[in-house]
């Protein structure tokens, strides 16, 4: 294993490593918010369950970045590839896009979807604007992966 | 942004769907019979809902955030009420449990047995030494007036303190509203009733908004001198309504401490949402309160509707 490939690895590991980290404190934030809610009202669970789900989000683009990755330098498949440096460290720095904002887009959108269960509390026929405010902060993890993947299948092996 | 109290807060906005709106207010004071106003409000509660209580609603609010030290500053006036209430069943040899007010930070178990024993380090740090500066005017003077006086704003005093100490701007803005208030209110009292010097400087706290001095020497000049300094301050409309009746202020007082609290309805983590809710439920109960004697003795609509507090929902 050459110290390229090892970069390679690294570099998809942090991309599941910090979108990964990012989404549990998302959903760990509604879901606290979440609870608060259904503990008076369980009614409102499908309603709140939607927003909780929304910064779960950076975490799977985290762990298919990760794949494509591994896929692409032959770690998933048996065959390593025999990458150098300059390789290696394009791959690392293609992982950091959707690692980097995973992480801070997933924990943004945990806040805005933690204040939108307040309007589902108090105002659930207005849910959906809640949604509409939390998936927003999709946007920018939406273009770090796409950044991310682009990346991946432009470097030359 | 700190996400402190999300579980709380969201858990306070579903309660605040069971909050009293204008709306049933208006219906509540077009009510002819006890009966309609106790279906009104328990089909706005929803059914199998408790009644709602100041200590139910504290008790939930602590269940949410048990280690929300800063919401213990919207107790203190009842534990200082606590306090002058054993102190001077003390003083009366009755029983206090009787006079205690509730929800409250006191134990109130402990509170009696550690005054008469006077063993002060039993209660809180905050009610410590006014506790024994009460005993001591109390039994010294047997003035029950000056005494109380030294309690109340030895409050204030606390809530301040407390509030600076939280780093919380509601907190301070509270503490701040509640001195103010109760300043005017004393101020007022000891113009009429002509009160000496010594005594007003005891009764009054004075806060950042209102210079005790300067309250003291305009309460000594009767109520027009009092009026009259504070039209010059940012209290001109409190001053105006304190003049056409003691009532319409003591409206104006919950008023301004709800639009405090309406800032945390846009909130959405913190402690203010909590702070906020409490306010509103003491508002609400109020409201309840003020419907059901005027009911009784027949006051008419259009004055009940003017002495209805403003509501958070």
């Amino acid at each position: 294993m050459t110290n390229g490939l090892v970069l390679a690895i690294l570099g998809a590991a942090l991309a599941a490593l910090l979108a990964g980290i990012g989404s549990a404190k998302g959903v760990g934030l509604v879901g606290e918010a979440a609870a608060g809610v259904v503990s008076v009202d369980p009614s409102k669970f499908s309603k709140v369950l939607i927003l909780e789900l929304l910064p779960g989000t950076q975490g799977l683009y985290g762990l298919l970045t990760a794949i494509l990755m591994l896929s692409r330098v032959g770690v998933i498949g048996g065959s390593p590839a025999e990458l150098t440096m300059a390789q290696g460290w394009s791959f690392f720095i293609a992982a950091l896009p959707i690692a980097v904002v995973g992480l801070i887009s997933a924990i943004f959108q945990g806040k805005t979807a933690a204040a939108g269960v307040g309007i589902t509390a108090k105002k659930p026929e207005h849910n959906g604007k809640g949604i509409i405010m939390a998936a927003m902060v999709e946007t920018y993890a939406i273009l770090a992966l796409l950044v991310s993947i682009l990346l991946t299948y432009n470097i030359n092996i | 942004m700190s996400t402190k109290y999300a579980n709380a807060v969201a858990a306070i906005r579903a309660m605040e769907n069971s909050l009293l709106s204008r709306n049933d207010l208006d219906q509540l004071i077009n009510t002819a019979t006890k009966t309609e106003r106790e279906n009104i409000v328990a089909s706005k509660r929803g059914s199998g809902a408790e009644e709602l209580t100041l200590e139910g609603v504290w008790e939930t609010i602590r269940a949410y955030a048990p280690d929300c030290r800063e919401l213990e500053i919207l107790l203190y006036r009842n534990d200082f009420h606590n306090l002058k209430a054993a102190l001077k069943s003390m003083i009366a040899g009755k029983e206090p449990q009787g006079y205690y007010i509730r929800p409250t930070n006191l134990d109130l178990d402990a509170l009696y047995p550690a005054l008469s024993a006077k063993d002060y380090e039993q209660l809180p740090e905050y009610v410590r030494g006014t506790a024994e500066e009460a005993y001591e005017l109390l039994t010294r003077t047997l003035d029950g007036q000056l005494a109380d006086s030294l309690v109340d704003t030895a409050c204030m005093r606390a809530m301040q303190r407390a509030a600076e100490k939280s780093g919380s701007d509601f907190m301070r803005k509270y503490a701040q509203l509640t001195t103010v208030c109760a300043d005017i209110k004393t101020a007022y009292r000891c113009s009429r009733m002509k009160k000496q010097r010594s005594f007003i400087e005891t009764a009054v706290c004075g806060s950042d908004a209102l210079d005790k001095d300067s309250l003291v020497r305009a309460s000594l000049g009767g109520t027009e001198g009092l009026f009259a300094y504070l039209e010059a301050t940012s209290y001109g409309d409190a001053a105006k309504l304190l003049a056409e009746s003691p009532a319409k202020f003591e409206k104006w007082c919950d008023d301004v401490i709800m639009e405090l609290a309406e800032g945390a309805r846009m909130e959405a983590f913190g402690a203010d949402p909590l702070a906020a809710y409490f306010i509103a439920a003491e508002a609400e109960l109020k409201n309840l309160r003020i419907i059901s004697v005027c009911k009784e003795s027949g006051t008419d609509r259009e004055t009940i509707t003017e002495r209805m507090r403003k509501l958070y929902v």
